[in-house]
């Protein structure tokens, strides 16, 4: 009966094993508190050896009565049981003086004579536990067959005294076991009738105290700040930061906290030996307590700037405020931030005021509300200032704004004021606080803003400004003394093994345990670890950011210990959890991404390549699958996707923590991509359509971009004058100004463009370089390729900029004469004017060489182009479509005039040409290149050549 | 101007590489009629100077007086109205345009364009050609369902308006459409083809050309003219006299596959492979088709592969160029392919060289 009471399941062992719990840790944590009611005596840890043998036997019977005795209501420990713990520690006592006794017997032996127990878990046909003995010998043990009752009790009998070599059955049991189950199940009965009684009255008498109950979570909430569980470190920096506050809060009225306090906490809160250091602060600071700032004796201003905290003393002493004003306090839920800062806050004598996602949060609202908070104080005298505590300010995206964008917004007018104060000098303090009252607000009293996830992209301005601090989560030992503590009060009775198994479930959430605890007290059910995936411990339906999807995918699991049975039951364990993380975040696509970008920097052992392989191949799959889906829209086929997932893990994931990088490379080569696409598409536009209909994207950059670049770089071209050319070099100049202009290419002038760095490091001035415009030659820019293409030299690509516009207004003003006559005339005179401006300006005056260079060609080519004698002319005249050619410039619209006028069958379009052919002669002196030298000519003379 | 635009022939007389086609366009043309053509090929193979060249035979000079216009249509399709914006060629008998820049609504925009053309029927006195011819560019990378749209408006409005489908690959065009036209194949010019016309050119140009050197550069172009002609003239701008032993620039960007060649050949591990894939990004962000990448890149490792593997790498290869064109996301396959290759390679080392 005693044994049967105190018996874990076997699922509780092998849980406690997984998990690394050796018995004896937990035999010190019940030693702890001996006088508990309710928690087993410490012979509890010798008893899980025997686990197995009544298991099969009475197991029905024996779990009906624990069942039993868990049931009945805790507070007054009814007489029958304290006679049962007597007798259990008798029974313990007995048990150890056997141990004294009796030498273990060999185990091996017995290995040998019966399969039930092994110290392999192969040696043993159908299910086995494994079983470890307190001097950490461990076995496997059959399970018995529910059938065979009669041979699974003798086997098992058998087994469990094997199974614990330091223990003898003879001296453990006076009465043969039979008898004591015969008496168990009496006694259960008998407990049973008296429950059946009992509850009826003890329904009666629940009723008031239901009426009363708070919740545990606010019952047992801190009150103070030594009572707070969250991590110490954590919470001696936020206490740090809320007294940067007090010199400027609590002012002259109040002493401020001594500037070596501050540094004390400071010192405190960056080294983790919080002992150490401890013992050292309050030698310091003369035996003042941390906290309370009424009782600090000191002067802040006269130990002002001694010790370590001086740099930050020396700031304080002129802002009187921490540098950063807000605090941000980040975490997963149920950690106790808000906790944590409604005690600090209470702590250092604050009134907390506190806005949450409950209440209405738009800009507007939002801002009155905190202006009252933030720079009002109250009328009466005795009232505490006000902290404002901002609660899930990543929340609702559309109204959390509000409240980011007011904070943001105070904060930066303090940014601006400090500027402000740092150039005007010193002030008088009222003055400034008056001007700055009727601006925007600022900040005098701490905020502390509280969200979840701190990379919400609501919080991204927010997260520059701000003092972060995110929350870890605490140690299990921690959360477990607290709920035993609580439970203890509560008179619930719970097991320390179930408590760290909850807390590790809910993955050290205090609020979801004591809620979940609270329940089943209620309930009037033990907590049970097997029934945690039945039970209503709901395990938190909470999508995980996609860095964690890709974490968990890539990081192997650590195994505590590694035994056969139980790394197959981890991984079964793994494998769901990975599926159900990947299938709740959905977002397969990125998941996939994530996984592709990161796998390959992982150091899993694969000489041949052959994982490498397979991964890729299964990626491959995944995404033909996604494009399946999307085609043909059989959402449910995205099932598939987590599986795809996990084989990936199960093939590349190690122990080591894998440093995951967001999958930018896939997305920013697809926006580059359309970027460049997009690039080229315009400039295809640009190009006379003779042109580009033989063009598209693809071919250009395929077939032509690269000797395309090396045509439009001739070696042969020579930076001088035009007139110094040859024939032969005049007419490639011609022709690669025609190929420019029929291509629409130009040279742009570009300072710091990333070709252009080569040129900074031979000229060590600022000088602007030419570059091609539209950039072609970034399409055959590959990071890490030297390209063979020689740019021309500076001054060259001045004279073909040069070149360039004239063909261009030249070709402009043919097309427009085309048409229509005046108004041509005007407009391409006056875009002559504009480019004039344009072609002077890229000249750097730095280079007088090129100048004079540059000009003295455009003067020579002005005169070509005027006097319309040269070979140039012709070549560069871009009537294609015209099958003659004419000779020179005027001649062209004299021969093609008629020809046009013919074509043009328009209505409209037949009064222009009458009123064109009304004027014989059209001159249009082009006055866009005559920079350098003008000279009479007569129309005669043109006309005659 | 490039030679490439320079020399190309305006009208179906003057075409020389593929001159039989020509011919049969020709004649087709006399009868003042013409079934709606697709004309299909590799890239460089002179395709659209075909076309252009059937549109003047057609229509005459007319149909060279082209503008450039971005049109905007907009389209109800009852419960939102669409905007689409595309940039298009239309002269009096004829429209050019890329159907396939409008992404996934390219059906709307075949469909309308024929409709608006139907719609505006040329009014010919004499009875003739009473109909507008609309060039579709790249009919491969139209949506399957922009190519079923095309499929009905084909025939219902076939009275006013024919249809001359482009592209590189007919495998991509739906069997409806494929059936409704003439198919036209352009192949690559052959060799001697590429030769004839780059002596074209340079006597054209009064240069002299070396023995040798144009049958070269018609090797180095990979049978494709338009390659060729611009290697040419890189050559003659690069360095004329030519010298007997002149070879045109590589290009870059098959120059940079070359080097990724390289890298997978020197060492075969997940590190290199994570090297590989950032310089396949590269490529893949210049607009470099995949298709494209992975062929060069097959032909760049069977150079330097031993005869035993050919076979086998060529196998994967056309295994993952499938699943690329199934996928979406090419650099994943590329991968799969590269790491596929180093592992075959290196079991293939470590067998012979232990």
């Amino acid at each position: 009966m005693e044994m049967d009471m105190d018996m874990p399941d076997p699922d509780e062992l092998e849980w406690m094993e997984s998990h690394g719990l050796v018995p004896e840790e937990e035999e010190d944590a019940y030693l702890v508190d001996p006088d508990e009611g309710f928690v087993p005596p410490p012979g509890d840890s010798d008893q899980p050896c025997d686990s197995p043998q009544p298991q099969e036997s009475a197991a029905p019977r024996a779990n009906e009565a624990s069942g039993g005795l868990k049931r009945p209501p805790p507070p007054p420990p009814s007489e029958q049981d304290e006679e049962e713990e007597r007798s259990k520690r008798r029974n313990v006592e007995q048990e150890d003086e056997d141990w004294l006794r009796y030498s273990p017997p060999p185990a091996p032996e017995i290995v040998v004579a019966e399969k039930t127990i092994s110290r392999f878990a192969s040696e043993i046909h159908g299910d086995s536990v494994p079983v470890t003995a307190p001097n950490g010998e461990r076995v496997y043990a059959k399970l018995a067959m529910e059938g065979l009752v009669g041979r699974g009790i003798s086997g098992t009998r058998q087994g469990a005294h094997f199974s614990n070599p330091n223990s003898n059955h003879k001296g453990l049991l006076s009465e043969s076991f039979h008898s004591l189950t015969r008496r168990a199940e009496q006694e259960a009965l008998a407990k049973a009738l008296q429950e059946s009684t009992d509850s009826i009255d003890h329904v009666a008498c629940s009723v008031t105290p239901l009426v009363t109950e708070k919740l545990w979570v606010e019952k047992y909430a801190p009150n103070s700040f030594t009572e707070l569980l969250s991590d110490e470190h954590t919470n001696r920096e936020v206490l740090l930061w809320l007294k940067q506050w007090d010199s400027s809060v609590f002012g002259s009225h109040i002493r401020a906290t001594g500037d070596d306090v501050l540094s004390a906490l400071r010192r405190h809160s960056s080294t983790i030996h919080k002992n150490a250091s401890n013992r050292n602060f309050f030698s310091k600071s003369k035996g003042g307590p941390v906290a309370s700032q009424d009782d600090t004796p000191l002067n802040a201003q006269s130990s002002n700037p001694e010790g370590l905290g001086g740099s930050f003393s020396k700031k304080s002493s002129v802002d009187n405020t921490p540098e950063q004003k807000v605090l941000l306090l980040c975490g997963p839920p149920g950690l106790g931030k808000t906790t944590l800062a409604h005690v600090a806050a209470r702590h250092c004598g604050y009134h907390v005021v506190e806005i949450n996602a409950s209440d209405d949060r738009s800009a507007s609202s939002i801002e009155t509300k905190i202006l009252d908070v933030v720079q009002m104080n109250s009328i009466m005298s005795d009232s505490k200032p006000k902290c404002l505590v901002i609660d899930e300010i990543d929340g609702a995206l559309g109204d959390g704004k509000g409240a980011v964008e007011v904070i943001l917004k105070m904060i930066n007018a303090e940014k601006s004021n400090n500027s402000d104060r740092s150039t005007n000098g010193e002030e008088t303090q009222g003055r400034k606080a008056s001007r700055r009252s009727h601006r925007t607000a600022k900040l005098l009293r701490p905020v502390i803003c509280i969200c979840n996830d701190l990379y919400a992209p609501a919080l991204r301005q927010l997260r520059q400004v701000v003092k972060v601090h995110v929350f870890v989560q605490p140690t299990i030992s921690r959360v477990v003394n607290r709920l035993k503590y609580i439970c203890k009060n509560e008179g619930f009775k719970t097991s320390s093994i179930a408590l760290s198994a909850l807390a590790e479930y809910t993955e050290c959430d205090i609020r979801s345990c004591l809620n979940t605890l609270q329940f089943l007290n209620k309930k009037r059910v033990a907590l049970n670890i097997t029934a945690f995936d039945s039970q209503v411990i709901g395990q938190k339906d909470k999508s995980k950011s996609i860095r964690d999807v890709w974490k968990q995918v890539l990081q192997k699991r650590r195994l505590k210990r590694s035994g056969k049975s139980e790394s197959l039951f981890n991984e079964d364990k793994d494998i769901n959890s990975l599926f159900t993380l990947i299938s709740n975040r959905g977002d397969y696509e990125v998941t996939m991404d994530g996984i592709h970008e990161n796998f390959l920097k992982l150091s899993y052992h694969d000489p041949m390549l052959q994982k490498t392989v397979k991964c890729l191949d299964i990626l491959g799959f995944s995404d033909s699958l996604t494009q399946y889906v999307y085609r043909t829209q059989q959402m449910p086929l995205h099932a598939y996707q987590p599986p795809i997932a996990i084989t990936i893990s199960r093939m590349v994931a190690q122990v080591e923590k894998p440093n995951i990088e967001w999958p930018k490379a896939l997305q920013r080569s697809r926006a580059l991509l359309l970027e460049k696409k997009d690039m080229l598409k315009t400039w295809q536009n640009q190009m006379s359509p003779f042109v580009s209909r033989h063009l598209s994207v693809e071919s250009f950059v395929e077939d032509i971009a690269s000797p395309f670049l090396h045509i439009l770089s001739p070696l042969s071209l020579r930076p001088v004058a035009l007139n110094l050319l040859s024939e032969r070099e005049k007419d490639e100049l011609a022709q690669l100004v025609d190929t420019m202009v029929s291509y629409s290419v130009t040279y742009r002038n570009t300072k710091f463009a990333p070709q252009g760095k080569a040129n900074i490091s031979v000229v060590p001035h600022e000088v602007s370089s030419f570059s091609l415009y539209p950039p072609i030659n970034d399409v055959i820019n590959f990071k890490g390729y030297q390209s063979e293409h020689i740019g021309l030299s500076l001054a060259m690509k001045q004279v073909l900029v040069h070149e360039v516009e004239k063909q261009k207004i030249i070709k402009d003003s043919a097309g427009k004469l085309l048409n229509q006559s005046n108004d041509g005339d005007m407009k391409s005179e006056a875009s002559s004017a504009i480019r004039k401006k344009t072609v002077a300006n890229p000249i750097p005056p730095a280079l007088h060489s090129s100048k004079d260079n540059s000009n003295c060609s455009s003067s020579t080519l002005e005169m070509q182009s005027n006097s319309a004698s040269n070979v140039n002319g012709k070549d560069s005249v871009p009537a294609k479509k015209h099958s003659s050619r004419p000779t020179n410039f005027f001649d062209r619209f004299r021969k093609e005039r008629p020809v046009d006028a013919k074509t043009h069958s328009d209505v409209g379009l037949h009064g222009a040409t009458l009123q064109r052919d009304s004027r014989p002669l059209i001159f249009k002196y082009n006055e866009g290149f005559t920079n350098a030298v003008k000279r009479p000519v007569r129309v005669r003379d043109l006309l005659l050549s | 101007m490039l030679w490439v635009d320079k020399y190309r022939p305006k009208t179906l007389d003057k075409v020389t590489v593929h001159d039989q086609v020509a011919q049969n366009l020709r004649k087709l043309v006399s009868e003042q009629d013409c079934p709606h053509l697709l004309f299909y090929g590799p890239s460089g193979s002179g395709k659209k100077t075909l076309i252009l060249a059937l549109i003047k035979q057609m229509f005459g000079a007319g149909a060279e007086k082209v503008k450039l216009e971005n049109k905007t249509w907009k389209i109800d399709t009852g419960t939102r109205t669409l905007e689409i914006e595309l940039a298009m060629l239309s002269s009096a008998h004829h429209v050019e345009m890329n159907p396939s820049d409008a992404g996934f609504q390219d059906r709307y925009v075949v469909q309308e364009v024929i409709k608006e053309m139907a719609k505006n029927r040329p009014i010919d006195a004499k009875g003739k050609r009473a109909f507008k011819v609309l060039v579709l560019n790249e009919v491969d990378k139209l949506s399957r369902e922009a190519q079923h749209s095309l499929r009905r408006t084909m025939e219902k409005y076939s009275s006013s308006c024919r249809l001359i489908l482009c592209c590189n690959s007919s495998s991509k065009v739906t069997e409806a459409v494929r059936s409704r036209c003439l198919n036209v194949r352009v192949n690559a010019p052959s060799e001697d083809q590429i030769v004839q016309v780059l002596e074209f050119i340079g006597k054209k140009e009064n240069l002299r050309l070396p023995a040798g050197f144009a049958a070269r550069i018609a090797a180095q172009s990979n049978r494709n003219l338009r390659r060729a002609i611009l290697f040419f003239e890189t050559c003659k701008v690069q360095q004329y006299p030519f010298t007997s032993n002149q070879a045109a620039p590589p290009l870059d960007w098959e120059q940079y596959v070359s080097e990724i060649a390289t890298d997978i050949l020197t060492e075969q591990s997940p590190k290199r492979l994570f090297a590989v894939r950032q310089k396949f990004y590269e490529l893949l962000v210049n607009c470099i088709p995949p298709e494209s990448i992975l062929k060069k890149l097959l032909a760049e490792l069977l150079r330097k592969l031993d005869a035993d593997l050919k076979h086998e790498i060529c196998h994967w290869a056309a295994h993952y160029e499938h699943k690329m064109r199934l996928g979406s996301k090419a650099i994943f396959h590329l991968e799969a392919f590269v790491a596929k290759f180093m592992s075959i390679y290196k079991e293939f080392l470590v067998a012979t060289f232990g």
